[in-house]
């Protein structure tokens, strides 16, 4: 990938709305988080959270205001900020002819993840979320449940200063809401900062430090 | 109202034989073989309004032309009539192709300027090797294709309504089965003719040979389409799967499950339905058979590059079936187009021919670069830039496809002369391959309005281009025309260009 600047992860959204033709898919709204800080995304279903996340991570121009990571316009063609920016928004297209620990691996390599080491943080990862058993599944083979675990544990394999998560709890039991809740707070412990949508009171009690009501189009 | 025609026979319903309708009474002390007590509530009635004992043992005796006549007549009226016109009107289309597009194509083939030693090559062992072989492949795509969708396929309200029904399944599945076996005889005794039409009128063979070609056309399009079914029946599991079902159809009709009948139908709507919208990667996902094996191996972490070439590997080696009929149509294509630029008395249309197999067998070798082009417009996972990530993909593929050219140019160096220009063109078709297969990825969606026509066009550009350009490169070899042979090898270069722009452009599209 070449050398890339590091971006901090100060998450700038200033009135950023979506509307496309004459559907409005979210109305200007701001948000704003530093390092260390889990934002909660709140609001009906329709309200826009996901646009909004999307428009922060880069996926999608905003029809109105702006989105910056760490001062740098929120743009996924910008190198530096695809190396800022790991997301959880929808199902990730996955290898059907890898194994879940492969994917991490394959992701830990490309990310220039020690290769001595690879394997066991891999592994870990799965242990964490309590699928290791499950390492030498195939993807198609997963539960919706075990698939939502594995899709977490994809988007944590990665470095990144900002996580940006769309109902992480979604098809989670109340043990495995508590192992996600405990990614996310190390997460943000060691610095990262996380915007997420979230359903779930009891998650959104614990992990907020702040809560982004979303007000919806109509 | 239609005008559908009521059946000759309108009594269709069940007629019970043994015991006769009666008024159950009970016995006092009923004989092993009596009927057991009615469980019913008084007064309760059979469906056709008799008070006769349902939970009785009784044997009923169907009439299962009258229950078919019944249903054609409430569900079809007359579509079994036109679908027999709309066959036959196909079955004219297809003639009338042979006839104007067909024979000039196989003419053209065999055209050559020294056609003793054409005839000579023909009949050599290698050449019905490759026959043997490519008769062995299109059997062998007949039966992985009936594992998705087989010959028999009745419209989904007649796999609800109709197969529930009690009435013989090798009768009621019958008319579709004819459908398909009339068209393989129909498509196989035309290309038959075809090519020994061909053949006769490039004067490599006699005129009894179109006899032959027809007969040997007839037999193969009778067994692809038996072994069409034989693969349909296979698609579920069952107690009949033998081969005997090849010669038995009533049989393996019968075996066909009413669930696999469903699937088979719904795949059909699958593949319409994606080939019509542009959308590969569903029809992809829903047709290719879920990985299972292999699970043992584990992806060796490493540097970026070299990790994204070992998960093609990988993937290989966990679908071995996509390895070898990318393996065999790459051999196939290799040898066609080695052929048509080492051997002086190959017709430069012989590479037209082989390009189409090769472009093919690499594409069956670049799952990764499909997968990438599926993962566009998702938040990156991977660590790499796009173009690293598409250049790792291609490079197994690539690497396969030189082993196999390479190859077939050693085996034309050994038996014969190698003239310098060969491996240069070749090298020139290798590059043109890997752009169209890169072009192919990373198609995206049709951004026009959907016809027909235009997805099909769509679909074809970049097999087209490769094969348009791979002949220009064949005749322009051959005619030792190098002035123009380097303009189009910057044509080659520039469809490389634009492929490379078409993964930049695809993967940032999304983003509006």
């Amino acid at each position: 990938m070449g050398a890339v600047a590091v971006l901090t992860g100060e998450v700038r959204a200033e009135g950023v709305g979506k509307t496309i033709d004459e559907t409005t898919l979210l109305l200007p709204t701001d948000v704003s988080a530093d390092p260390g800080e889990c934002i909660v995304l709140r609001g009906p279903n329709g309200s826009g959270k996901t646009t909004l996340l999307r428009i922060i991570g880069g996926l999608l121009v905003p029809s109105t205001g702006t989105a910056t990571i760490g001062g740098r316009e929120a743009d996924e063609r910008d190198r530096t900020v695809r190396a800022a920016v790991a997301a959880l928004l929808g199902a990730p297209t996955t290898y059907r002819d890898l194994t879940l620990v492969d994917h991490l691996v394959l992701i830990d390599s490309t990310w220039g993840g020690d290769p001595a080491t690879s394997d066991d943080r891999s592994l870990a990862l799965l242990d964490r979320l309590g699928i290791a058993h499950l390492d030498d599944r195939f993807p198609h083979e997963l539960s919706s449940g075990q698939e939502q675990l594995f899709r977490l544990a994809l988007t944590f394999s990665r470095p990144a200063s900002v996580v940006l998560l769309d109902e992480p709890e979604q098809r989670l039991d109340t043990g495995k809401r508590q192992v996600v809740a405990e990614l996310i707070r190390e997460r943000t412990e060691s610095g990262g900062t996380v915007v997420m949508a979230c359903h779930d009171p009891e998650l959104t009690a614990t992990l907020a430090t702040r809560v982004v009501d979303i007000v919806p189009a109509r | 109202m239609s005008k559908r025609k009521q059946p000759a026979r309108k009594q269709a319903a069940p007629r019970p034989t043994v015991p006769e309708p009666t008024v159950p009474e009970p016995t006092p002390e009923p004989e092993p073989t009596a009927t057991p007590t009615p469980t019913r509530a008084p007064g309760e009635t059979a469906y056709d309004g008799s008070a006769r004992d349902l939970t009785a043992p009784a044997e009923v005796d169907y009439d299962d032309h009258d229950l078919l006549g019944q249903a054609d007549w409430v569900i079809g009226g007359e579509a079994a009539r036109k679908a027999r016109q709309q066959g036959l009107y196909a079955g004219y289309v297809l003639f009338l192709g042979a006839l104007v597009y067909g024979l000039p194509i196989v003419q053209a083939v065999f055209r050559t300027s020294d056609a003793t030693s054409l005839g000579d090559q023909l009949r050599s062992p290698v050449a019905i090797a490759l026959l043997v072989a490519s008769v062995a492949a299109l059997l062998g795509a007949v039966v992985f294709a009936g594992r998705f969708r087989g010959p028999v396929v009745p419209p989904m309200p007649w796999i609800d309504l109709v197969l529930p029904v009690p009435l013989d399944r090798a009768l009621a599945l019958r008319r579709w089965w004819r459908y398909a076996a009339v068209g393989g005889i129909f498509v196989g005794a035309l290309s038959g003719l075809t090519v020994g039409a061909g053949l006769a009128f490039a004067h490599l063979a006699g005129v009894g040979t179109v006899v032959v070609t027809t007969l040997v056309g007839t037999a193969l399009g009778v067994l692809a389409t038996r072994l069409w079914l034989w693969s349909q029946v296979r698609s579920w599991p069952g107690p009949d799967r033998g081969l005997s079902l090849l010669w038995r159809v009533p049989d393996a009709l019968r075996e066909l499950h009413a669930e696999s009948l469903r699937a088979h139908s719904a795949n059909t709507s699958t593949m319409a339905g994606s080939a019509l919208t542009g959308n590969l990667r569903t029809a992809r996902l829903a047709l290719t058979r879920p990985v299972r094996h292999g699970r043992s191996a584990r992806l060796r972490p490493g540097r970026p590059f070299g990790v994204l070439v070992r998960r093609d590997v990988i993937g290989l080696r966990r679908t071995p079936g996509a390895f070898l009929s990318g393996l065999g149509l790459t051999v196939l294509g290799g040898a066609i187009v080695t052929w048509a630029f080492t051997q002086p008395a190959a017709p430069s249309i012989a590479a037209t021919i082989g390009l189409l197999p090769l472009y093919l067998g690499f594409g069956a070798w670049a799952e990764g670069l499909r997968l990438q082009a599926d993962n566009v417009g998702t938040p990156s996972l991977l660590g790499t830039g796009e173009l690293t990530e598409a250049v790792a993909h291609v490079t197994v593929p690539t690497a396969l496809t030189v082993l196999v050219l390479g190859g077939w140019v050693a085996v034309a160096g050994a038996v014969g002369s190698l003239p310098a220009s060969a491996p240069l063109s070749l090298w020139l078709v290798l590059v043109l391959v890997v752009a169209g297969n890169v072009l192919a990825a990373f198609r995206g969606s049709p951004t026009f309005m959907l016809r027909p026509q235009m997805v099909v066009a769509w679909y074809a550009v970049p097999a087209l281009t490769v094969v348009v350009l791979g002949s220009l490169i064949a005749v322009l070899t051959k005619a030792a025309n190098y002035t123009w042979l380097s303009v189009v090898s910057w044509l080659v270069y520039a469809v490389l260009a634009w492929a490379v722009s078409k993964v930049r452009r695809l993967t940032y599209l999304h983003r509006a």
